[in-house]
């Protein structure tokens, strides 16, 4: 079979594979009970405090998770914009930071949405919501940035430094401030003193479902990201 | 269609999944054809460039 054509094949199963997973995971994800004691395989463990609410963890913790790797893959291209001057790598960037921004923002509300539930408010300034708002403001102004400048080599030359800049904080924002400090969030310093949070123990089948959403979420992110690509890519071909 | 109706009104979490199904497969339809929308649009700048 010819390259051409088998890239072309490739190009299609994979998209009806994440088909087939996503729908796996949300089908799992939502109907599968959580039980006291699991013995069979579909059975989740019961999380004292959080009930069905642990549920959130699959699609909540995909979207931050996404949106960490869409930041980080944002500022690859943007280096790699630096160091080659080629516009496409600022499409590149510049599309994986409107994906991290999107995911980071559905993060943000679906989070809330869940703090209402488990700690009765919807927003409570706590120590990782307090962390993505900074994000949500840090990556914002990205693009408020991009929107002030019009020619385009120069926006794409700032924009690739800003963005450089702005993944230095994610690290701190995501995986070190909300651990270091006290507070409500799951993986707080406190975790174990405080309110109705959770040592999140999840058995092993949770788990399994957990890293297929995870899998499949990070599809969605890459076929989002080519579309993104190759829209921006046909807008510099008929603008410039 | 009478026990279907009385299931998902005795187990409500299933019509959560139902919709969430539902609106899964109306996003993926739509991004498959906005696809297949970009790679025409490319297919023939492409066209127009080498003419």
């Amino acid at each position: 079979m010819p390259i051409k054509s088998f890239s072309k094949l490739w190009s299609s199963i994979w998209k009806y594979f994440l088909f087939i997973l996503m729908s796996f995971v949300i089908f799992a994800g939502i109907s599968f009970p959580i039980v006291d004691v699991p013995k069979n395989w579909y059975e989740f463990p019961n999380i004292p405090g959080l009930g069905e609410n642990a549920k959130i963890i699959f699609f909540h913790v995909s979207t931050a998770w996404i949106s960490v790797i869409a930041f980080l893959m944002s500022t690859i291209f943007s280096i790699k914009f630096l160091r080659k001057k080629d516009l496409d790598d600022d499409v590149k960037a510049v599309t994986s930071a409107e994906l991290g921004l999107v995911f980071c923002i559905l993060a943000t509300v679906t989070g809330a949405v869940w703090a209402k539930f488990a700690w009765g408010e919807f927003w409570s300034w706590d120590p990782r919501q307090s962390s993505i708002f900074a994000l949500l403001l840090i990556y914002g102004a990205l693009f408020a940035l991009r929107s002030a400048i019009e020619n385009d080599e120069k926006r794409a030359q700032l924009s690739s430094v800003y963005s450089i800049i702005a993944f230095v904080t994610v690290p701190f924002f995501v995986f070190i401030m909300p651990r270091i400090m006290k507070g409500l969030h799951p993986g707080s310093a406190d975790d174990s003193t405080s309110g109705p949070v959770v040592n999140f123990k999840m058995n092993s089948n949770m788990y399994l479902i957990f890293m297929l959403t995870l899998v499949a979420f990070t599809l969605l992110y890459i076929w989002l990201w080519q579309l993104g690509v190759k829209s921006g890519k046909l807008k510099n071909k008929v603008l410039l | 269609m009478d026990g279907l109706y009385h299931f998902f009104e005795n187990n409500s979490i299933y019509v959560v999944l139902t919709i969430s199904l539902i609106v899964w497969f109306g996003i993926f339809f739509y991004l498959k054809k906005l696809d297949k929308r970009l790679e025409k649009l490319n297919n023939s700048i492409k066209e127009v460039s080498n003419e």
